[in-house]
């Protein structure tokens, strides 16, 4: 697939610090790529330079093929959806959908048709006479998206357009967003720094962190091989152990932690280098006796919070370090505060970190 | 919820009542004096009359309103056109805004007369205009530019400038950025997106500053008195003499009326015309 989106060393500087700094980024024509960070990361930042808004400090933007350097926003083919919307408060909905039609005086009778279609389509059929003020949170949002649609742009860019509404209604959304995408076939590069709905919705995830991108991925690759710290600790919950190599067994490294020890797929670690693996708390096993095979923790029952489908347990594997574990609630043995336990897991689900 | 408004009235009594009784009252007493007859000399015999209102009507005096009214009306559109592009500029001025707002507001602490002196010196047979020109060889007479419309109209977009800006500005710089984005977005050239998106949400200042302006301009008469001497009149002029000069309470009275009537009757259909319908004609 040819590529629709080119972002090329790009930087941009706020008085003297960097909202986002050296970004190269490739995104092929109908990708459903999602920029995933925390707050003030520059994921707002990058979107308003592919949108136009924002004039790279260095580094070239490409769309389509084309240098973007001296392109105005209105000469872009690419559209927006508002994180607060922004739809016009003195124009209908039918208005405000047809803005951008009218901007390329496309015929008044096929402006009408577009319109009315994309209504359907996000099945606001008979709110073309309302002002925007009459419609809930979800309906402007789905009208924010009609009037981006409406245009054909290749590219469609969507800054956290789900923020606003309530948890139902945006798992509803995300759904709906995502056949629209597949159905249109339309580029998205869409901002959320809510991990789920990246993980839910995109094809490739783009991680970013203080202006530089920590790791980009199919959702699989970000959850189950992440590569930073940041990334592992970023993306849902996980245990980051650290400590020394002590010994190199067969295939394997033994890490010590606390008083003891767990191994990691050996991959030409040194004796005595300091290393950082993540383990997903549901990789990690429970039981109330000694385990054979590589890691066996003891440890006693700290914490357990019981939350429907989930157990979820805090393990104190002593010398103040703790394990988190889930398991799911049919595979529970009720087991008291204190109760001396063992953790377990399979040292290929661990994941080696970059410092 | 009638707590609430019973508390609000309880704390806005102090205004109230200076309102009653500096306003609606002194509104009611002139409405009645106009209506009662003329003993001469400023007396006033509560015995109802319409003679008041028949002089009023006579042509001498329904000139000077509707001149007054159509002078005020031109003025008020120069100022509005004036006043957008400076306001929008403040209102994007970054740092240099307050300094800007401040420098609009200045001439407020002088009074009104005495900034008109400093136009009759420009604009005076001898004053600065005229002998400028002269000097540049433009012209080889001077222009009579003192005791013209044309002074009126300068004086009064002079003297209500500020009323205009003022309101605009504050409508310009209340505008949501991310509006103007949207437009851009959607392929709207900077020009197109003040015409369809800035000026329609901008329109409530506008208005207000039409309101602010167009009012007091229609009744001031220091404009006239001191930039025609007296040879132009406005409504203001002839109610003043009325009062003052030809002590005829009820006369100045009935103009007083038939100004404050004429002027609400204006804003009325103004507002009529532009609220009604979504202000379409803009878009
Ligand atoms: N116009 C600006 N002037 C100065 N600094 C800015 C400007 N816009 C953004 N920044 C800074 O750049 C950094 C990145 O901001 P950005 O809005 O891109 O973050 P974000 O990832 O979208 O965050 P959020 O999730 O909170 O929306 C922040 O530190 C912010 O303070
Ligand atoms: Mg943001």
């Amino acid at each position: 697939m040819e590529t629709m989106v080119q972002l090329d060393n790009v930087s941009k500087k706020f008085d003297e610090s960097y909202a986002v700094e050296n970004v190269s980024l490739n995104i092929k024509s109908g990708e459903f790529l999602t920029l995933l960070g925390p707050s003030g990361c520059g994921k707002t930042t990058t979107l308003r330079m592919i949108a136009g808004f924002e004039k790279p400090t260095s580094g070239s933007i490409y769309i389509n093929g084309k240098k973007m350097d001296n392109i105005e926003p209105y000469h872009r083919e690419v559209n927006t959806v508002f994180q607060s919307y922004s739809l016009f408060p003195h124009m209908t909905v039918f208005d405000n959908i047809a803005f951008g039609l009218k901007m390329k005086k496309v015929k008044k009778e096929e402006i009408e048709e577009r319109v009315n279609k994309v209504l359907k389509m996000v099945q606001l059929a008979d709110f073309g006479k309302r002002k925007p003020k009459q419609l809930s949170g979800g309906q402007q949002q789905r009208v924010a998206i009609a009037r981006a649609i409406v245009n054909n742009p290749s590219v469609l860019l969507l800054d956290e357009p789900l923020g606003a509404l309530d948890l139902k209604l945006r798992k509803q959304m995300q759904l709906e967003l995502k056949h629209l995408q597949q159905e249109l076939n339309i580029t998205f590069i869409y901002v959320t720094h809510d991990q789920e709905e990246a993980l839910t919705m995109s094809d490739r995830i783009v991680v970013m962190n203080a202006g530089k991108i920590e790791q980009a991925g199919t959702p699989y690759e970000i959850y189950e091989k992440p590569q930073t710290r940041f990334v592992a600790d970023f993306i849902g919950e996980t245990n980051i152990i650290g400590g020394n190599v002590t010994e190199i067994k067969e295939n394997y490294a033994a890490l010590e932690f606390g008083s003891q020890e767990v191994y990691v797929p050996n991959n030409n670690y040194q004796t005595g280098e300091k290393m950082f693996i993540s383990v997903r708390p549901e990789k990690i096993h429970l039981h109330t006796v000694q385990q054979e095979g590589k890691i066996s923790l003891k440890g006693r029952v700290k914490e357990k919070v019981y939350i429907g489908s989930l157990v979820k347990w805090i393990i104190d594997v002593g010398n103040g370090n703790e394990v988190k574990v889930q398991q799911s609630a049919s595979d529970v043995e009720d087991l008291a505060l204190d109760t001396e336990v063992f953790v377990s897991w399979n040292p290929d689900n661990s994941v080696v970190l970059k410092q | 919820m009638d707590r609430m408004i019973k508390n609000a009235y309880s704390m806005l009594s102090p205004s109230l009542i200076w309102l009653l009784l500096f306003l609606v009252i002194p509104v009611i007493y002139i409405g009645v004096i106009s209506f009662t007859t003329n003993t001469g000399f400023g007396g006033i015999l509560y015995e109802f009359s319409t003679e008041a209102y028949t002089a009023a009507f006579s042509s001498l005096y329904a000139k000077v309103l509707w001149q007054s009214l159509g002078w005020s009306l031109l003025a008020t559109v120069l100022c509005l056109v004036i006043a957008y592009p400076f306001a929008y500029y403040i209102a994007h001025a970054g740092k240099w805004k307050n300094l800007l707002l401040l420098l609009v507001m200045v001439p407020f602490w002088t009074n009104l007369l005495i900034r008109l002196y400093a136009w009759i010196i420009l604009l005076n047979n001898h004053g600065v205009i005229n002998n400028l020109l002269m000097k540049l060889g433009i012209i080889s007479e001077p222009l009579s530019l003192m005791y013209s419309p044309f002074a009126v109209i300068i004086g009064l977009v002079y003297g209500f400038l500020p009323f205009m800006i003022l309101p605009i500005y504050a409508s310009i710089e209340q505008l949501d950025r991310s509006y103007l984005e949207a437009s851009e977005d959607l392929g709207a050239s900077p020009v197109k997106t003040f015409l369809y998106v800035t000026l329609p949400l901008t329109f409530p200042g506008i208005l207000a500053g039409i309101i602010i302006t167009f009012v007091p301009a229609v009744s001031v008469f220091v404009v006239t008195d001191l930039l025609t001497g007296g040879k132009l009149l406005m409504v203001g002029n002839v109610i003043k003499d009325a009062f003052l000069i030809e002590m005829n309470w009820q006369l100045g009275s009935a103009l007083s009326i038939l100004l404050m009537v004429l002027v609400l009757l204006s804003i009325v259909i103004f507002m009529k015309f532009t609220s009604g319908k979504d202000r379409k004609f803009l878009i």
